[in-house]
């Protein structure tokens, strides 16, 4: 049997996560995978639904103060998050459907730890960190730090994240997140990855962050294909260089949706990807959300590419 | 006269299945019902040493618990007689259901399903359809021989049966040949994956059985259930509600005798609801793997001289309706093609796995990949396009077709060319596009069928037929054949359908033959009620009944408009006196004769009554760096006869081609070692999404068939899923040079073909 409390308050619900109660928002994660027989209902659910000042999306200086209850729908279509923190609206404009995105959050997703959830890489690119609360304390944890093995974080027991902290973007940079699909909607991210470039005066690259998905236990940094690009023009060359240095870092499963040879080969390809796009967006350009629909399908016979 | 026949309408069942009023099997709940669930053998070969249902039976809310024991000892199959309702001392796939439990909440059959003590010890798995057929396989099953057969099945040990067409000399055709082209092709099997999962429910009132079931074939399911629970059809009526579609998957007869022994040995009614996953691994409807080799003799001129052509096809642990497979395999590797000489053997080989029937179009889409993707490298080994060596050798009126058919009037080689024009496929394209061009054919499958017609007082309509709705509209636009003969309009009348003891026999919807068959028996009844009307308007107007029109909801005098009576008025006085009541069946039309060849094997499946044909042109974008495809527009020419409802019709070829797109690309079912589906859920098994839906364009190519439906109709449901994988594949070989060779074409298969 399972009991079901919907908080009224925030103090409510960190109670019962206290007493060992599990958070529930969208439930899409939570949800599905018990029907799917992943994993049976906890004995304790408790509902965040009512906790409307958790789902504010606010400035918070430059950056942005992202509450967990911010639903995918929402970052996808936040002007602020689609101009200067590109890579998190690509990430949650990919995320299953729009029916997955209007109920899916943003905290449901970082907590749920998958190593091949799309809004992590967009995180870990752009420096954010959780706002961890329990009754009486609260923290800040970097989410590279967050996650320890798929569907572990480093969250204690009693502790709900409540927000994600994404800090200003530096000045002069672009970022990106491109993931590997077989369809465009109700997907999962053969692998991923994100990058957040920042351009020098002149056009070269001064300083980039890579962060790959689904090819280890958690999102991962790419600090060696970081490194490849670092004082280059983003030019064929140096991009090879970043592929290269992507599929060095992956650690890959073979698995229903890739071999470990096969994603070894594509993280380096949307690696290469996400930089390209995130250079573009550091230099003005316009380039649509999400990137992976830059280049559709639809074109009707006869028409232009 | 075809005023409303031919328009575009709107179906009659939309609004209910748009809107969610409409009821589905899993929404009936009946006042007791108890709730199924079943036990499987999980294990894909193996010998049952212990069944005990003694604890699942304890436990409180178990109200029944059935095996082999508790039914009749009957076998059951449509060809080939070779399986129980439940496992006894053997079981051959995981699926197989070994006990089935009836109990007061679906929680507690799930608990009493698992308390079945179950023990199998595992016994090696055939798991490769080549290996099967070694001398030294072990026998899927070793009493095979003793099986009851329909006639014209040829079997032999792991063979469940085998076809083979003959036509001229194939030695000295190849002979004869300037190129010798050979290929080897493997389709992975796949499945249907209607979006409804199969749901029964089955209800005793004393000795009378309804059952409430998500099928394609409600006269095929009474006559399952009727046979196997040894009762007399009279005692046995299916119903079937909205059916959420079911893609050949819900053809067949599947768990409705389990239900129904169930709520018998219950004293309650009982419901099953499959699970997705259920409805993956468990019914014997699985597209099947075929493994194809193919060899072209071409003349330089671009003349196919001669084809031989070996297909295996894997049938699974039991026979379903795939006995008929390897004839319309042949057929389908021989293609809609002038080839003087063949030889063409085509084998159902049993293994440890799921066993396969008819999903839309059996056979054909992988055949049809295998056959054009092999026309395009005869081609190229000759130099030609593959368009043109198609425009060469395509079936044209008068020319006998490879099994020894000759075709009337059809339009092939117009669809092709409708195809690649709309493709515009001599255009130049960016260097990661291509359009591929494929051909096929589906046959039209004559049946028994039948339909009454009556008219109310108020002069409204309904048309009660034995046929089957199952997302094709289909039955929907019987309204419209009716208001034609009647003068009045599609929405003047309602259907009373799906229910087997309310309408007459029929083969239901399967073999695209709604149209065909029940289209005829529709006409035939309604003409009926107008003849009826004729003679009753001769009356009340003192004409000629000969000079009667029934138009727009009026009889009339022909030639004297005013001289008239409205229908509604003549159906008041029908009331008072004889009934205004039609009915419709007469015999379907007879198969093709063929001259000049040789049918080992044969169950009708070589000769194609209402020819359909079809071609489709593609265009694709290949990623080049990732292997993966996306098909940015389809141009689709089918010749199905005359299209009666456009909207209908259109949908059908839209449901097709994106159904075929995600056999070509995406849709697989993987297997374990052990022979255990591994992708049984809808996150592995990718479907298609409507964002991943191209444009299509349509071309009807009609030319009416003598011997098809009214106004010669064709069939049109199958035939729209057969063409498009092929031109996908012959799309993405002229990107990275060489055919992929293994289906579906996954992203990473693609990949590693162009390295």
């Amino acid at each position: 049997m399972t009991t079901f409390t919907s908080a009224r308050t925030l103090d409510e619900a960190l109670r019962a996560v206290g007493d060992g109660a599990r958070p529930v928002a969208g439930g899409s994660d939570l949800v599905v995978g018990a029907r799917q027989g992943k994993a049976p209902l906890p004995p304790a659910l408790v509902g965040l639904e009512r906790l409307e000042e958790l789902a504010a999306i606010e400035p918070d200086g430059d950056g942005l103060r992202i509450g967990a209850l911010a639903r995918h729908a929402d970052l996808e279509a936040h002007p602020l998050i689609a101009a200067r923190f590109s890579a998190l609206a690509d990430g949650s404009a990919l995320v299953g459907s729009p029916s997955t995105r209007n109920v899916g959050t943003l905290g449901g997703n970082v907590m749920n730890a998958s190593p091949a959830m799309d809004t992590g890489a967009p995180l870990v690119v752009l420096e954010a960190e959780v706002e961890l609360r329990a009754a009486g304390a609260s923290r800040r944890l970097a989410v590279e730090e967050l996650w320890t093995g798929p569907g572990r974080t480093a969250a204690e027991p009693g502790e709900l994240c409540v927000a994600v902290h994404v800090p200003a973007p530096p000045a002069g940079s672009g970022s990106a997140y491109v993931r590997l699909e077989y369809r465009r909607a109700m997907e999962i991210a053969v692998v991923g990855a994100a990058a957040r470039v920042e351009l020098a005066g002149d056009g070269t690259i001064a300083a980039c962050r890579i962060a790959l998905a689904a090819v280890a236990p958690t999102i991962i940094r790419a600090p060696g294909a970081e490194q490849a690009i670092v004082g280059s023009l983003p030019a064929p060359q140096a991009l090879a260089a970043v592929a290269a240095a992507a599929s060095e870092a992956s650690r890959p499963l073979s698995d229903l949706r890739g071999s470990e040879a096969y994603r070894r080969h594509t993280i380096g390809v949307v690696a290469r990807r996400a930089v390209e796009i995130a250079a573009r967006r550091a230099g003005g350009e316009s380039v649509p959300i999400p990137a992976n629909r830059a280049r559709g399908i639809g074109v009707p016979f006869g028409g232009a590419a | 006269m075809a005023t409303v026949t031919q328009r575009r309408t709107i179906r009659a069942d939309g609004p209910d299945k748009v809107t969610g009023t409409g009821r589905y099997a899993a929404d009936l709940t009946l006042t007791g019902m108890l709730h199924a669930k079943l036990r499987y053998a999980g294990v894909p070969h193996g010998r049952i040493t212990r069944l005990d249902t003694t604890r699942a039976r304890a436990l409180p809310g178990v109200f029944a618990v059935l095996t082999q024991a508790d039914v009749p000892d009957v076998r059951y199959g449509p060809y080939v007689k070779d399986r129980l309702l439940f496992a006894r001392d053997i079981v051959r796939y995981e699926g197989e259901i070994v006990a089935a439990v009836a109990a007061l909440t679906p929680e507690i059959a799930q608990e009493a399903a698992e308390a079945i003590e179950l023990e199998i010890e595992p016994l090696p798995a055939v798991n490769d359809v080549e290996a099967a057929l070694a001398d030294d396989a072990p026998l899927v099953h070793d009493d095979w021989a003793d099986y009851e057969v329909e006639e014209g099945v040829e079997r032999s040990r792991n063979v469940a049966a085998f076809s083979a067409i003959e036509r001229g000399d194939v030695e000295a055709g190849m002979a004869s040949a300037d190129e010798i082209v050979r290929t080897r092709y493997v389709a992975d099997a796949s499945h249907a994956v209607p979006i409804e999962p199969r749901a029964i429910v089955a209800q005793w009132e004393g000795e009378k059985l309804t059952v409430w079931s998500s099928t394609q074939v409600p006269f095929d399911t009474r006559s399952g259930v009727a046979e196997t629970l040894e009762l007399p059809e009279s005692r046995v009526r299916i119903i079937v509600p909205h059916l959420g579609g079911g893609f050949g998957g819900k053809c067949g007869f599947h768990q409705e005798a389990h239900i129904a022994a169930l709520a018998r040995a219950a004293r309650r009614p009982v419901r099953l609801v499959f699970s997705r996953r259920e409805e993956f691994i468990v019914p014997d409807r699985r597209r099947e793997e075929m493994v194809i080799e193919l060899e072209t003799g071409i003349r330089r001129d671009g003349t196919i001289v001669a084809r031989r052509g070996r297909v295996i096809v894997d049938n699974g642990a039991y026979t379903a309706d795939a006995a008929f497979f390897p004839q319309l395999a042949a057929m389908h590797v021989a293609g809609p093609y002038r080839i003087p000489h063949l030889r063409i053997d085509a084998q159902l080989v049993y293994t440890h796995r799921q066993p396969s029937g008819s999903v839309r179009a059996p056979t054909a889409p992988q055949a049809c990949w295998a056959l054009e993707q092999h026309i395009d490298e005869v081609a190229r080994r000759i130099g030609m396009d593959g368009l043109e060596l198609r425009r060469r050798n395509v079936l044209e009126q008068g020319d006998d077709g490879p099994s020894g058919q000759t075709f009337d009037e059809i339009g092939m080689r117009e669809c092709l060319d409708r195809a690649a024009d709309m493709a515009g496929y001599d255009q130049e394209l960016p260097d990661d596009e291509a359009i591929g061009v494929a051909v096929g054919w589906w046959p039209s499958f004559p049946g028994a069928s039948g339909a009454y017609v009556k008219l109310n007082a108020d002069g409204s309509g309904v048309i009660v037929t034995g046929a089957q709705e199952c997302g094709t509209g289909a039955v929907m636009a019987l309204r419209q054949l009716a208001a034609d003969e009647l003068g009045m309009q599609p929405e003047d009348f309602t259907l009373v359908y799906q229910d087997t003891d309310a309408g007459p026999y029929d083969t239901g919807a399967t073999g695209s033959q709604t149209t065909l068959n029940n289209g005829r028996a529709v006409v035939l009844a309604a003409g009926q009620v107008a003849e009826q009307l004729r003679e009753l308007t001769a009356e009340e107007l003192e004409a000629d009944a000969a000079d009667i029109e029934l138009v727009e909801g009026h009889a009339r005098v022909v030639g004297s408009p005013s001289r008239q009576v409205a229908i509604a008025d003549l159906a008041g006085i029908a009331q008072g006196g004889e009934l205004l009541l039609g009915r419709g069946s007469g015999a379907p039309p007879g198969a093709p004769a063929l001259r000049g060849s040789t049918c080992i094997g044969d169950l009708g499946m070589a000769a194609f009554t209402a020819p359909q044909f079809s071609s489709h042109a593609v265009r694709i974008r290949l990623d080049r760096d990732t292997g993966v495809v996306r098909v940015l527009a389809v141009a689709a020419a089918h010749d199905s006869g005359t299209i009666l409802n456009p909207v209908g019709a259109e949908g059908q070829v839209e449901g097709g081609v994106l159904m075929g797109i995600g056999q070509a690309l995406t849709e697989g079912t993987r297997y374990d070692e052990d022979g255990r589906q591994r992708n049984a859920m809808l996150l592995e098994y990718k479907l298609q999404t409507i964002m991943d839906a191209p444009p299509i364009r349509i071309a009807w190519v009609e030319s009416p068939a003598p011997d098809g439906g009214p106004r010669g109709a064709k069939g049109l449901a199958e035939a729209p899923n057969v063409t498009t994988a092929a031109a996908i594949g012959n799309a993405i070989a002229k990107l990275i040079g060489r055919h992929v060779t293994q289906l579906p074409m996954t992203a990473e298969r693609v990949w590693e073909a162009s390295r």
